[in-house]
């Protein structure tokens, strides 16, 4: 079974220029926040932004930035106690958080070689494009476990 | 004391003094270090012989893994991202540190020309973990900043080579004993190190990326990575390559190889941290207390024209790139700090020129410790001169 059979088509996407405040609202009433696509004009996956990133915005600086650094000790902030004013939401887009190195799965990828990319990269959803780097879906693990659970006929 | 004892006291001891220094807001990397100094066999000899025995095995793992991280520099869309100025500043400021100091101990403090050249080149590194520590505090925000970290990310990519050229030109004439020496064989004994090892990373970069397929846990992956990275650092060894240049090719051509590269760089990150205490609390103990009053003009004119040579370079730098005049003044004070690469680099020296590596190393571990303790301060001026942070 290929991922395009199975995955979720409708996919809540943001742009470089979505503003925090903005990306917040999206999800405010979810009760996870999921992996973000960040879609340029023809809809191509240009990043994205997953809860790790909301808490980089915390931060002083993108970990992306100071990935090249070593012997860096790490960040010891409270995000309980961060100095920031309500502006940040206004201030920050979802261009200064993304993430560039992302994995994002071409539709016609088996599913257990996803399974297998979710167990090895530790990671729960990918995006999915196609062969010209669009965004077509996105697929999780609970999308796969359905998948076998209907295959077995437990659930119709 | 057991060696085994001693790993686990070192670890430790090495837990708490960072969690000490950090009260005053100084990076980990120091902590160990004076640690190092405290319990080596200058002081308290705590370190087992054993666990010192075992330093050049540690150093050369250490090394490995720092200048494999080093290599992602040079991926395609880092470099694309780059500006003209953070090249020109840090490959000039680089070059600045190597080149004056070089002269200056040559031509002024009278040391042989092999050993001024691994001084120079020495110098050309730098840490940015202290400086960066400075601009997270102050949350630093602005043009300089960003330059900065550009500058401080790359510039011991530069290092390395320079560091590889050197070390070839220094062994060549310390081998021959050539007053002037001939250049053409130097240049292609240099060249030949450096093609060997970019050979060597790129071979086995490709392995890795092969074998990347049959990975399915994150633990293979570790192991997978380690190992192509004990095989690289190893082979580099056994052909006389540069481990450093070896480890930064095959972390360059991994990460234009191989579209999800950034895990291979992540699944060391789990294992690293211990073995860079371990590599900065024995550089530490290598510190000689005894010979370090003769060196105080060496230790001082390295200090002092180390600085002076980035701060020239970076200022260069920025006029050619026509970068802003706050960058020209003051980019050069965050460059300051030494670390890591500039005591592996001295541990590589020290093994290759035994009768003057004693007295490199010593001049590096006890330089690096006053940059680091004055790295920070010049760091925060730089910042605040150039409008990034305010402090009140």
């Amino acid at each position: 079974m290929q991922v395009k059979e199975i995955m979720s088509k409708e996919v809540i996407s943001v742009k470089r220029s979505t503003k925090l405040r903005e990306l917040l609202e999206i999800f405010k009433d979810f009760h996870v926040f999921p992996l973000v696509p960040v879609l340029e004009e023809n809809r191509r996956l240009a990043g994205i932004v997953s809860f790790r990133n909301l808490i980089d915005s915390l931060q002083s600086y993108h970990s992306d930035a100071l990935k090249l650094v070593p012997f860096l000790d790490e960040e010891e902030q409270d995000i309980f106690k961060v100095d920031i004013t309500d502006d940040l939401g206004d201030l920050v887009t979802v261009e200064d958080i993304m993430e560039h190195e992302y994995i994002a799965i071409q539709e016609d990828t088996s599913l257990d070689e996803v399974y297998n990319l979710m167990k090895l990269h530790l990671k729960e959803e990918f995006p999915v494009v196609d062969r010209a780097g669009r965004l077509t879906g996105r697929i999780g693990i609970f999308d796969i476990l359905e998948a076998v659970f209907r295959q077995k006929g437990i659930i119709k | 004391m057991n060696t085994i004892f001693g790993l686990g006291f070192i670890l430790f001891a090495g837990l708490l003094s960072a969690k000490l220094i950090k009260k005053i807001k100084l990076p980990a990397v120091t902590a160990y270090l004076l640690l190092g100094i405290f319990i080596g066999p200058s002081l308290l000899k705590l370190v087992p012989e054993g666990i010192l025995g075992a330093s050049g095995l540690i150093s050369n793992i250490v090394l490995g893994i720092i200048a494999f991280g080093i290599g992602q520099n040079f991926s395609r869309y880092h470099l694309r991202r780059i500006g003209k100025t953070v090249v020109w500043i840090s490959v000039l400021e680089a070059c600045g540190a190597w080149i004056l100091v070089t002269l200056i101990f040559y031509l002024i403090l009278r040391q042989p020309f092999y050993l001024s050249l691994l001084f120079g080149a020495i110098a050309s590194a730098t840490a940015p973990a202290a400086t960066v520590m400075v601009m997270r505090e102050y949350r630093a925000k602005g043009n300089f900043t960003d330059t900065l970290l550009g500058v401080v990310a790359i510039d011991d990519a530069w290092c390395l080579i320079i560091f590889a050229i050197s070390l070839a030109i220094s062994q060549a004439i310390y081998a021959h004993n050539l007053a002037a020496f001939f250049l053409a064989k130097v240049f292609f004994s240099s060249l030949l190190s450096i093609f060997g090892a970019f050979i060597l990373g790129a071979f086995l970069a490709i392995v890795l990326s092969v074998f990347y397929r049959f990975v399915r846990t994150p633990t293979e992956l570790l192991i997978l990575t380690l190992g192509i990275v004990f095989l690289n650092i190893g082979i580099a060894i056994w052909l006389n390559l540069s481990v450093l240049l070896a480890n930064m090719f095959l972390g360059a051509a991994l990460v234009n190889l191989n579209r999800y590269s950034f895990k291979f760089f992540d699944s060391l990150k789990i294992i690293d941290s211990p073995l860079f205490l371990l590599f900065f609390v024995l550089a530490g103990a290598s510190l000689e207390i005894n010979i370090l009053g003769k060196l105080s003009i060496i230790g001082l004119s390295y200090l002092v024209f180390r600085v002076a040579g980035k701060i020239l370079g970076a200022s260069l730098g920025a006029k050619i790139s026509n970068a802003a005049t706050s960058v020209r003044k003051y980019l050069g004070f965050g460059l300051i700090p030494q670390a890591g690469v500039a005591l592996g680099c001295a541990l590589v020296a020290k093994s290759d020129f035994p009768q003057v590596g004693n007295m490199i190393f010593t001049t590096i571990v006890a330089t690096t410790v006053i940059y680091e303790l004055i790295g920070p301060l010049c760091t925060k001026y730089a910042l605040r001169k150039a409008g990034d942070i305010i402090i009140h």
